[in-house]
Parts: structure tokens; sequence; C-alpha cells
């Protein structure tokens, strides 16, 4: 994000303020302008319960569309993350079966599984020269067939730990939403004030200068993919917690949810440009639209055309400020 | 109102990008079938303008009058419908159609749909004909040079009849011969009445050709003279305000101890090359385009792979296997392509200076942005860089200052070798002139510097020693005392054959 103001003080211009943030001015404009139809137009959006649900929600679809953003800052793109949480979720219930004594052995090597797919895929583009989108698209293909030869129908079981674990509170909030504001808050500082976060803005803002910069592109390549599938199997457990069991039909189309949500977010599909408060942005858009939809009755196959009109009419919006 | 010959008569133009006035009242107009010279430093509003002539972008006020019409602003398609031709340095063909396709595109000759395909051979043939080059017409745009794809661009603005050419830094992309061959084209499209905006860096050029030159700077007209009677001195004055006095700085004049030493290296591109870079000097390398020049460079930088021979540095055996490594070893490159390989372009100005040099500004992994805040002042200071603020965006500097970014982010690596390749290339008197004056610096120190160049000029200016390439391979080495433009092509091109 280039709103960063490290630099000493100087005076306020307000054109180059909307220049930098005129995109996250617009998605958070249309996040207020949804939560206010919300509050106007329905009975339940502002009630405990609803409130709790959606920021519940938005942890979901959130920890994966910050592991696409990642990618997506290196001018990659990661199409497996549906298939990979689908698969996480399978092996975590398999694993775990019902067994307080496996809860943690099963977290771990489904995490590990998570690392290790991306590992594969950034070798695959290192080492092969092959493009982001074939490998793991390749990658979703693939794993999408092992989730359907694991089983076609509900397996494994949670331990009781885990069940109990989506329900927790802190204060008035779920422990899952505060854990996506921590990884929220170690994104931003990792992005803006570490080297790695430097190097991948540098290797999405141009391959070639980078690498002769002395860059290490490869590793950093290594690096977001293992952090965007590590995450997608993060999402994985977190569906474990939520159904109790593994259900091979979550997360269809998780992968392209995400995309929108880090297009909604000003983040450049060329790489290089965009963050993580934009991406919150257009995943608090998504997660907003779809409670917003169930609260009004919107019939089902309205949904997708609303959809689409948000996505287009939000994209259109700030582009106009980029001419 | 208009005097009979005055084929194009820009009145009172103002633009302005976001606030920013780009040009301010500008009024500009040329004769029918002369040659106009528009110059003036980066930024000083020449490519607005044009893009104005074109349609591209609309001014804020003013009026266009043009064969005796009055436009308040034109379109893409008017202003082509008019007879007003664009070449743009980045020449707008189709790399896999042919020639005659190219020059017809979009205007096929064709009956009921379908291209007569003999009718669009013999019409193009026809118009590469008048322009006296050797081109066939069926051959793919790719396979030519760049000069003759310009000379593509040139029939393709004919084949539509037009009245005014602008060329845009035509001479950007030649070298040697090729200049000459498009400025007897030039004279014989004048010579059929057609005027020419000329817009070039290279004053040489200007009078050579130009009947009459007109100075931007800063959005603004600072004069408009016909050639005779101007002088190369009232011309460099008029564009920045300094005289052409000490633009190269005179060399230090000695050397220290050898840094790097090339032995025998070979790859695809170059053949058997050997030389030694002593401290404190600048060693000029010359040679055409596509001569080995830039791949000698990357080569020495682990940019490319080298299949035998060797290099080291300060006695210590190198041979680069990646940038990382050359920059660990104190190397640094300036690519001559800039915005291609040398500038993240879309990424603030601060985080291109300190990009290299991270390591050195963390705490337990963190960026201390204190630190980093000071390497950029400092930088901006040493090389004074104008910009807006450190978080600006590079694409948005001028020429001159993206390259001082660019030599920002490596003095901060402290290198003790330098490659140049095209240093000064598309960047404005003045801060060429602090660039040369920065190597200077810089070779005072110690440092030594490789530049390679297509400006004979400043191969000569600069260098202390002179290499010629041709072919991958090392053809002459000249001392700075003898050196000459012509000893320099003379090796450069023999045995070459030059279209």
């Amino acid at each position: 994000m280039s709103s960063i103001s490290l630099v000493q003080k100087r005076p306020f211009n307000s054109q180059r303020f909307w220049r930098q943030n005129g995109r996250l001015i617009a998605v958070y404009g249309l996040v207020v302008i949804m939560a206010l139809i919300g509050v106007f137009f329905t009975e339940r959006f502002l009630s405990e319960r609803n409130l709790f649900n959606l920021l519940r929600q938005t942890a979901f679809l959130g920890v994966v569309a910050l592991g696409q953003m990642l990618v997506v800052l290196t001018a990659g793109i990661d199409l497996s993350i549906g298939s990979l949480v689908r698969v996480s979720v399978l092996v975590s219930a398999i694993l775990m079966s019902g067994d307080s004594n496996n809860t943690l052995p099963a977290i771990l090597i489904t995490l590990l599984l998570g690392a290790g797919i991306g590992f594969v895929h950034a070798l695959l583009i290192n080492r092969l020269n092959i493009s982001p989108f074939i490998v793991t698209l390749a990658s979703f293909v693939i794993l999408r067939g092992v989730a359907l030869t694991i089983s076609t129908a509900p397996i494994g079981k949670a331990s009781r730990e885990t069940l109990l674990f989506y329900d927790q509170r802190v204060g008035p909030f779920s422990i899952l939403f505060l854990l996506f504001v921590i990884l929220i808050v170690t994104l931003i500082f990792v992005l803006r004030r570490t080297i790695f976060g430097r190097y991948v803005y540098a290797v999405g803002g141009n391959q070639e200068v980078a690498r002769l910069a002395g860059i290490p592109v490869q590793r950093v390549r290594y690096g977001v993919y293992i952090l965007c599938s590590l995450l997608a199997s993060v999402c994985g457990l977190m569906w474990l917690s939520r159904m109790g069991v593994g259900d091979p039909v979550i997360a269809d189309g998780l992968e392209l949810t995400t995309i929108t949500a880090v297009i909604i977010g000003g983040t450049s599909l060329f790489g290089g440009r965009g963050g993580v408060m934009g991406t919150i942005g257009g995943v608090l858009v998504l997660a907003l639209l779809a409670n917003l939809m169930v609260l009004l009755n919107v019939q089902q196959q309205y949904q997708g055309l609303i959809e689409g009109i948000v996505i287009v009419s939000s994209i259109a919006l700030y582009n106009q400020d980029t001419h | 109102m208009n005097q009979p010959d005055t084929i194009l008569d820009m009145g009172r133009i103002s633009k302005a990008y976001a606030g920013v006035p780009a040009l301010r009242e500008v009024s500009f107009s040329c004769e029918r079938g002369k040659v106009h010279a528009l110059v003036g430093e980066n930024g000083a509003g020449k490519s607005t303008l044009i893009k104005i002539l074109g349609g591209a972008v609309q001014a804020d006020s003013g009026e266009i009058r043009f064969k005796g019409r009055l436009f308040t602003h034109l379109t893409p398609r008017l202003s082509l419908d008019m007879g007003i031709s664009i070449i743009y340095q980045e020449l707008a063909l189709n790399p896999y159609l042919t020639v005659a396709e190219n020059i017809f595109l979009g205007r096929e000759p064709n009956r009921a749909g379908v291209i007569q395909t003999r009718h669009l051979r013999q019409q193009a043939a026809e118009l590469l004909g008048k322009l006296h080059v050797q081109i066939d017409p069926d051959a793919p745009v790719s396979e030519l040079t760049v000069a003759k794809q310009q000379m593509v661009e040139i029939a393709k603005a004919l084949s539509r009849n037009a009245d005014l050419i602008v060329m845009d830094e035509p001479s950007a992309i030649l070298v040697g011969e090729e200049l000459e061959q498009l400025f007897k084209t030039i004279q014989s499209l004048v010579a059929h009445g057609v005027t020419i905006v000329y817009i070039s860096h290279r004053l040489d050029e200007v009078f050579q050709i130009a009947d009459t030159i007109t100075v931007l700077k800063d959005g603004a007209v600072v004069g408009s003279r016909p050639r005779e009677g101007l002088s190369h001195r009232e011309l460099v004055q008029m564009m920045v305000g300094r005289s052409l006095e000490e633009v190269y700085p005179a060399p230090i004049g000695q050397r220290g101890e050898p840094v790097l030493v090339v032995d025998k290296i070979s790859n695809a591109r170059l053949k058997n090359i050997s030389f030694t870079l002593h401290a404190g000097e600048t060693l000029g390398i010359a040679g055409m385009v596509g001569s080995g020049r830039t791949e000698l460079a990357r080569a020495i930088f682990g940019a490319d792979p080298i299949s035998s021979g060797t290099i080291t540095i300060k006695g210590r055996l190198v041979n680069h296997a990646s940038p990382a490594h050359a920059i660990r070893n104190g190397m640094a490159l300036v690519p001559e392509d800039r915005k291609a390989q040398g500038l993240f372009t879309a990424l603030p100005i601060r985080q291109n200076i300190t990009l290299p040099i991270l390591n050195r500004l963390t705490r337990n992994g963190v960026l201390q942005s204190k630190r980093e805040t000071q390497v950029v002042e400092d930088a901006r200071h040493k090389l004074s860089i104008s910009m807006a603020n450190a978080d600006q965006e590079a694409q948005f500097l001028s020429g001159g200052n993206q390259q001082k970014v660019v030599l920002a982010k490596w003095l901060e690596t402290r290198p003790s070798v330098i490659l140049m390749d095209e240093p000064t290339r598309g960047i404005d008197i003045g801060a060429k002139f602090e660039i040369y004056q920065l190597m200077r610096h810089l070779n005072e120190q110690g440092v030594a510097i490789l530049m390679i160049s297509s400006e004979l000029p400043e191969v000569l200016g600069m260098s202390d020693r002179i290499l010629v390439m041709r072919d991958g391979q090392l053809v002459g080495e000249l001392p700075r005392e003898t050196a000459t433009e012509q000893a320099i092509i003379e090796r450069a091109t023999s045995g070459v054959e030059v279209s």
C-alpha cells in the first residue's frame, strides 16, 4: 500500500490523499453503504447474534483471501485454494476421528500438508517456469479429485476441543474473529516493515528489475505460495471446527471468491500494487452482501446477478480516478 | 488571418493533468513543406502537445487550425482523416503481419470484404519505392530492423495521404547510417510538400535537418527561431539556461589497481572477450546496437550465463552465477532499458532506492523507517533528485530523475565496479550533466565504471579508454587522446553491411 506515510510532516495535499487512498475509500465507502442498508432495511442486522456471526464469517473468507492476496501481489495466482480447503477438512477430520489425543497431531499434519502443497506450487513455477495459473489450475483439479477419492459423504469427526473452539468467545468477539484480526495485523506488519514484505512488492512490480537488483525472486515465491496454501489449510481446520465432520462439499468455488475479494480491494492482478486493508475491505463487502441477501430474503436466482453487479460497479467506481 | 503557407497553427494551447499544468498557452505553427524541430527537456511538454495534435488527449483551452479548418479539439480519427500522422517512439506495428498488411491495416483494399492481396502488395511496394527503401512487402515486420520498421511507419503515414508527419524521437532507435537514410527520406518527403515535425534530444540532428526550431521548457514556448542564424550555443542556452561548456568534466587522469579482469569470456552472443578495468577509470564501450555491448555487461553481472572464460574481481575469481552474487562482490548494473530492467515504476521512490540494502536498514528483521528515510533523503540531496515526496510512484518522475533513482539505488550498495548501459539515454541535458559529474566524482573515489553508449560524443567525452565491439567481439582499443568518432565508426562497422 502506498498510503503509508513515514516521511516527516508535510502539508496536507488533498489531491494526493485521494490519489493514494481513493481505492480504500471507495471500498470502505461501499462497506458503510451496505451496513446502512442493513441497519435501515432489515430488522435483524444489528442483532448481537447476526453481528457475531457476520464477523465470524469474514474470518473464513478473510484467511484465504489474504493468502491469495500475497500471491497476487507477486503477480501470481492460486486457483487451488478451494480444493485444498476441502482436502484439509477431510484429512484433519479423518486423522482426528473424534479423539482428543489426536487433536494436535492432526492439526500439525494438516498444516504441513498445506505448506507442502504450496512448496510444490512454487517449485514447479520456479524450476519448470510454468505459469502460476497453469500450475495451480492443475493442482485445483488434482486436489478436487483427491477429495472425491477420500469420500463423497461426510467422513471423520472433530475432537471435542475442536468443536468447542468454534463457539469460544473472548469478550463479545468470536475467538476465530480475533485470531483473524491478529493475522491481519501481522500481515500488515510483514508487508510494510520487513524485507520479505518489500521483496513481495518488488517481485510483483517487475520480476526482471527485481532479479537484476539481486532480490531472491525464487525464495520470495516459495514464501508466498507456502503461506497461501498454509492459510488454505487453516481455513480447512476452521471448517472442521464448524461442521464437526469432514464435509466434502464445502468451499466450492472459494478460490474465485478470494480473487474477487482481492480485486474489489484494489490489489492489481498484475502484481506489485495493493495491500491488506483493501483486501479486508473486499472481504467485508462480500460477507456483507451475503448476509444482506439472506436477511432481505433475496431469491437464490438473483443473488449471483446482484453479486456480479456489485463487483463490476465497485471496480468501475475507482477505476475512474486512475485515468 | 493565416499566411497561405501555414499548414498548422496551434494557438494558446493549455493543458493540465490533475491540476498540474503541462502546457501553458503554447502556440506552435508550421509552414507547409518544411521541417520543424520541436526540442526541449523531458517534461517540457513536447509529448503532450503532440498528443493533443494526434487527438489522444484534449486540450483544456486553445485552438488548432489545420489546413484552414478550425478545431477546438481533435479526436484520433479526425486527426488521421485530416492528414496528420504521428510516429511514436514505440512503433505501432503488428510484428506478425507482413509489411504490406501493416501499412494498410484497417484500410485493406477489398471487394465485398475479401482482401485483394495483389492490390495490397502492389500499393505497398509503390509506397516503399517512393521512400527509396529496399523492403520486401511480404516480409513479416518482426524480421525487419527497427530502422526499416520505422520506414514502414512512414509508408503507413503516406498511404493515409498524410500532409503532416510528426516523428517523436525517431533517432533514438537508429544508429550510424540508418539516421542518414532517415534524413534522406525526410528530405524527399519535404520535397513532395509533406510537412515534418521532428522531435529530438540530439541537437546536432536538429541543426542538420530542421528549417525552424521551437524550444519548449516547463510547458511554455521559450522561442521559435529559423535555424539560419541560430547557434548551437544559443539553442542549448534556450533549452537549459546553462551554457555548453564543461558538459563533460575532465577525466581524473590517473588510474589505480586493476579491479575487474575479464579473460576470454564467451557465450551465445560473445566471443573470447578480454579486458581489464582499473580503479578510478571510466572505460567506454562503443559499437552498433546488437554488437554484443549489452550482452557483455549482462554476462559480467551474472544476468546471462557464460560458457567459458573467467571474471576476476580484485584478484578473486567470481564468474557470477546470478546478479545477487555480483552485487555481493561489489558490482552494480545500470541497465539500458530503465523501465523494463532498472526501475520498479509502480513502487514508491523510497522502495526503489533502498531495495538492495534492506539488510542494513533492519533490526531483528524489522525495517527501521527512520534510517530508511535518512538514506532516501541523503540520496535525494546527493543526486538532487526532484520529487514531490519519497512515497511518490517512480513512474511519475521525469526520465532524468528516474535514472537518478536507479543510480541512487546502486550507490547505496557502495560498489567498486559500476556497469552503465546507456546511462543518459532519453534524459535531458541538465540531468545528463549531473550524471557526468557524478561519474567523475565516483572515479575520484576509486570506483571503476564501464560505460556503454551509442552517443559517440558521450563516449569520447567521458572515457579514459574506449573499447569497440562488433559481432560479439572486441575489435579495437582506442586511448582517449587519439580517439575520434571516425575511428570508432570505422572499427564498429567495417565488414558489416549497414543498410
